[in-house]
């Protein structure tokens, strides 16, 4: 049973298995010199952390409705990006749940670049709410100290 | 994971059960996270760069995302095993308490499990986030190869 203060029509709507359709994007060198300087850490391998696959194509469709924030990730790193080459990230709905009244959805965008390397494969694990309600009251209280 | 040999040259350590990560520790600064939420993607004012939308979202202040422990996490990994994690690395890692800007981060790991299938060995790691008060507000569980010389990338 989901929580019974949020309208859950929205999560309900969404499918297992949607496709969230795909995005390309040019690598930078600028991207990677803008990440490491703000992580601290000047040999950082994987810029694309910060780039939020799953989240940026599924806020491409449902930005307008409803919001995932990150409870969780869960991902397989395969090739380092390389600066030049455009990566191309494709997206699905990958689960979707209830768990202590609160509704998640999983998203997973799998990445690859120009050159057929695969980059990573990233699950989000978003607590799904509707746009315009607060996060949920507990997780506010708890995370308000 | 490395260590300079007699001959001061770099060679290869494997890791054993039991055995804990060199840990990292990073401050967390509010500039740095509005600048970690421009990076790539930039989506705007948000919880994660401003007190008012934090407080519509109600919270108190700005939180640091998620990806962001995510990435202190990575150096650690980084750090720790080179190539082994760079090229295959998996993890699962649940956030589980807010990070603020102020706060400074310490990010830990430790073999739990070493398993041997085919001559390849994966090493299975608890891994997790602290802040200056030792609370964990990240933990979860990587898998990667025993630590590589090379950082290739």
């Amino acid at each position: 049973m989901s929580n019974p203060g949020q309208d859950n029509s929205v999560w309900e709507s969404i499918k297992v298995g949607e496709d969230l359709g795909s995005l390309t994007y040019l690598f930078t060198e600028e991207m990677v010199a803008d990440y490491r300087r703000v992580v601290n850490n000047p040999r950082a391998a994987y810029p694309t952390v910060a780039g939020r696959h799953p989240a940026r194509l599924f806020y491409r469709k449902y930005a307008s409705v409803m919001r995932v924030p990150n409870m969780g990730q869960e991902s397989q790193y395969h090739n380092p990006p390389l600066p030049g080459k455009s990566i191309t990230i494709s997206a699905h709905i990958a689960d979707k749940y209830i768990r202590r009244e609160k509704t998640y959805l999983v998203i997973e965008a799998k990445a690859t670049d120009e050159d057929g390397r695969l980059i990573e494969v990233s699950r989000l694990i978003g607590l799904a709410r509707p746009v315009g309600q607060p996060a949920l009251a507990e997780v506010t209280k708890k995370w308000s100290n | 994971m490395e260590q300079l040999n007699s001959g001061g040259k770099k060679e290869k350590r494997l890791l054993k059960l039991g055995d804990q990560l060199h840990p990292i520790t990073q401050p967390v600064l509010l500039e740095n996270m509005i600048e970690f939420e421009k990076i790539v993607w930039d989506r705007g004012v948000n919880s994660h760069t401003d007190t008012d939308a934090a407080k519509k979202d109600g919270l108190s202040k700005p939180l640091a995302s998620g990806q962001n422990q995510m990435a202190f996490v990575h150096e650690l990994l980084e750090k720790n095993f080179g190539d082994a994690w760079v090229y295959g690395g998996r993890i699962s890692i649940r956030y589980i308490h807010p990070v603020y800007a102020g706060d400074k981060i310490t990010a830990r790991g430790a073999v739990t499990e070493i398993s041997d299938i085919n001559g390849k060995t994966t090493l299975t790691l608890m891994i997790w986030c602290e802040n200056q008060d030792e609370i964990k507000t990240a933990a979860g569980t990587a898998f990667v190869g025993q630590p590589e010389v090379s950082c290739s990338w």
